[in-house]
């Protein structure tokens, strides 16, 4: 009979948790007005503490500011975003702003998702932007997200290991291809390599880098596209299959790795070079063991130039939202100048508009790794991959695994051509 | 009476024990060792089990970067929940199952198995959409909804597994004792089911508490989050992650489900004890 009642008394207890779970109801279902104010939900995906902390200042400024429109930031993660946003989007309830980067933004866009932001844009923040970095977030002729911070491939040297191979810092405004071989061959000895290379998911990377071969991929826009693999395409990762394989310049275990991944063996003196994203410069001030002697190198010139791709952090608009003016209103706010200012330097990244990148000029003084990611922003162009509907599933199931199988040296240059090319077809139907 | 085990057999027995254990729990020590580093020392190629500077900045940043308490409230609530539902609901439906014959039970069967094959992905916009329309949408009881139906095919397949593995003659003695169906159930049934009982609990348990992606999409607010949805804010774009938050944050999760099975475990040993004496 005890046990009856404690059985009993179990599911009485759960009854009662399931009440009182069922009380909780969350507040952030969509953006909504109480009496004369309204409430903008904003979905932040920043997940540094120090952009975090400046996003909020800037949202407090606002709310400061304006008591009719009140901005809420729901801070999310990266993982799973996308398809926690695609079921929101189509249940309804996906927040008034989106951050989000602008590749992943094309589908949103292309399935109608995103407000038409044109002309609710300062005219001054557009005239401040160039036109490539506009273009990566223009759908139909419809601007659907402001551009905020941009992100490019440098290249970062262990000084004290150049010097002891007796290999001078490469000083001019950019750096070609072939002196990155050059100066990864004369650093790799018996004890480290001279390139450590995170390629485990490389399509963005050699995407963006081929651009300065005039490597562009696709053409067309939507899903009126061709895809083309020639030389250009296959310029970059030809490079880095032959320092890998050839050369033996570059650490085949970085190719599996993350970026992040690789910075233990720079910083141990393992790689005497890296090749990572911009924003890698603020953890390696932060994170690099005393002493090393560490430098951003020029921009990376190919034949068509120090040229890469914008794919430009985002802030989108859900076109359900029914404060799309106040939304956009904020947003013009949001990018000012020095507010993108302060959030690019945290997050050490490049900042779309030209007013920000003279404040963060002035946040970096004569840090000259800061002058170097500044430089290389100079050259980022809205790529190709941008305008393809179909994109994100090509490089996820196609050309993640080809190039992956070819970094590896398990495929040859013919075979990856032909995977990337055939898995187009078969992507797009 | 068993011949007396040689000296040298209880040393190799233990030591095998002992390596075991180090194997299973070395990625816990690791992760333990992992928090307490600072970002320089985690960034360092040095392997090190024990930190060169004991660093509790991470627990901190951990606490109060991502809600981590509110979280793990949550997950509490929303695991132990499930595992309740899930068990209570199973165990009739687990007999029905096990005991009774005919078409219906292999209709039931067949359903169980093909309701494991769906992917998630799959049904979530739909699942969405239909909470939605129920307002359950971002509330801990509509992901108690869900966890409940996607454990209960398992949960409901183990336990008819134990229910079966009870020789029916049991029952029928106690039958021609005069006993009723219902004290059949409570008194031969139900006590030889608790290790299987513990150990589906136990399953439930953990399927709710370690679940990501239907929390990811159906709970948007901060303050219902749980903690697998909590701590994967650790990782950034570009593969980065927060390392020592991240692993502080672990350490912080374990310790819940830790206590939640020592407890189970003294009732999964006792059940099998009691089930012993009875055969």
């Amino acid at each position: 009979m005890r046990r009856i009642r404690g059985i009993g008394a179990v599911a009485f207890v759960g009854i009662a948790a399931i009440a009182l779970a069922g009380c909780q109801q969350g507040s952030a279902n969509s953006g909504g007005t109480d009496g004369d104010v309204v409430t903008l939900q904003f979905q932040s995906l920043s997940d540094q503490p120090a952009t975090q902390a400046a996003i909020s200042e800037i949202v407090d400024a606002w709310n400061a500011e304006h008591d009719d429109v009140q901005v809420k930031i729901i801070q999310a993660g990266w993982d799973g975003t996308y398809d926690k946003l695609i079921t929101q989007f189509s249940g309804g309830t996906a927040p008034d702003i989106i951050h989000f980067e602008a590749s992943s933004i094309v589908s949103f866009a292309a399935d109608g998702y995103l407000a038409d932001l044109t002309d609710l844009i300062d005219p001054d923040l557009k005239s401040d932007i160039s036109d490539g970095i506009w273009e990566s977030v223009t759908h139909d002729g419809q601007i659907v997200a402001y551009p905020s911070t941009l992100q490019s491939y440098m290249a970062f040297a262990n000084a004290d290991l150049l010097a002891e191979a007796g290999v001078e810092v490469p000083t001019g405004d950019t750096m070609t291809w072939e002196q990155l071989q050059q100066i990864a061959k004369a650093t790799t000895t018996a004890d480290h390599y001279g390139l450590g290379w995170g390629l485990g998911s490389p399509t963005a990377t050699i995407m963006s880098l081929s651009l300065g071969f005039d490597g562009g991929y696709f053409d067309g826009e939507g899903d009126d596209v061709t895809v083309e693999v020639g030389d250009d395409e296959l310029a970059v990762p030809e490079r880095i299959h032959e320092m890998a394989y050839t050369d033996r310049s570059i650490d085949p275990t970085s190719l599996t790795q993350s970026g992040s991944d690789v910075l233990p063996s720079f910083y141990g003196g393992k790689v005497a070079l890296t090749v990572q994203g911009s924003f890698q410069a603020a953890n390696i001030a932060a994170d690099a063991p005393e002493g090393l002697n560490w430098v951003a190198l020029p921009p990376l010139e190919g034949s068509a130039g120090a040229v890469q791709a914008a794919n430009p952090q985002t802030y989108s608009v859900n076109i359900d939202s029914e404060h799309v003016d106040e939304s956009a209103e904020f947003l013009n706010f949001f990018m000012d100048g020095e507010n993108l200012a302060k959030i690019a330097y945290a997050d050490a990244l490049i900042p779309s508009s030209g007013a920000a990148r003279t404040q963060v000029a002035e946040l970096a003084g004569d840090d000259a790794a800061w002058q170097q990611v500044l430089a290389s922003g100079e050259g980022l162009e809205g790529p190709p991959f941008l305008k393809v509907s179909k994109y994100t599933e090509w490089k996820d199931t196609i050309a993640t695994p080809a190039f992956q199988q070819y970094l590896a040296d398990q495929i040859d240059r013919d075979e990856l051509a032909a995977q990337l090319t055939d898995g187009w077809a078969d992507v797009a139907g | 009476m068993t011949a007396k085990r040689p000296l040298y057999a209880t040393v190799l027995m233990y030591l095998a024990l002992a390596s075991y254990l180090i194997f299973l729990g070395f990625p816990l020590l690791w992760l333990l060792s992992a928090s307490f580093k600072s970002t320089r020392e985690l960034n360092s190629l040095a392997v090190n089990l024990i930190p060169q500077q004991w660093d509790f900045g991470n627990y901190i940043a951990a606490l109060e970067r991502q809600n981590l308490i509110t979280a793990a409230g949550n997950s509490m609530l929303v695991s132990i929940v499930t595992m309740i539902v899930a068990v209570l609901l199973s165990m009739p439906m687990a007999y029905a199952l096990a005991r009774l014959k005919g078409r219906l039970r292999a209709a039931g069967t067949v359903w169980i198995l093909v309701s494991q094959v769906f992917p998630t992905i799959l049904i979530i916009i739909p699942l969405f959409l239909v909470l939605r329309s129920l307002q359950l949408n971002d509330t801990l009881f509509g992901l108690i909804l869900v966890y409940v139906t996607f454990t209960m095919p398992f949960t409901l397949w183990m336990l008819q597994g134990y229910v079966a593995a009870i020789p029916p003659e049991l029952e029928e003695a106690a039958e021609m004792d005069g006993a009723g169906r219902f004290t059949i159930l409570r008194t031969v049934i139900l006590p030889l089911l608790v290790p299987g009982l513990v150990a589906t609990a136990m399953f439930t348990f953990v399927s709710a508490w370690n679940e990501f992606f239907l929390a990811l999409v159906l709970i948007q607010s901060p303050e219902l989050y749980t903690l697998p949805i909590a701590l994967r804010s650790f990782l950034g774009a570009e593969g980065q992650t927060q390392l020592g938050p991240l692993a502080a944050g672990a350490i912080l999760a374990t310790i819940p489900s830790l206590i939640i099975f020592g407890i189970l475990q003294k009732k999964l040993t006792g059940g099998m004890l009691a089930g012993a004496v009875k055969g």
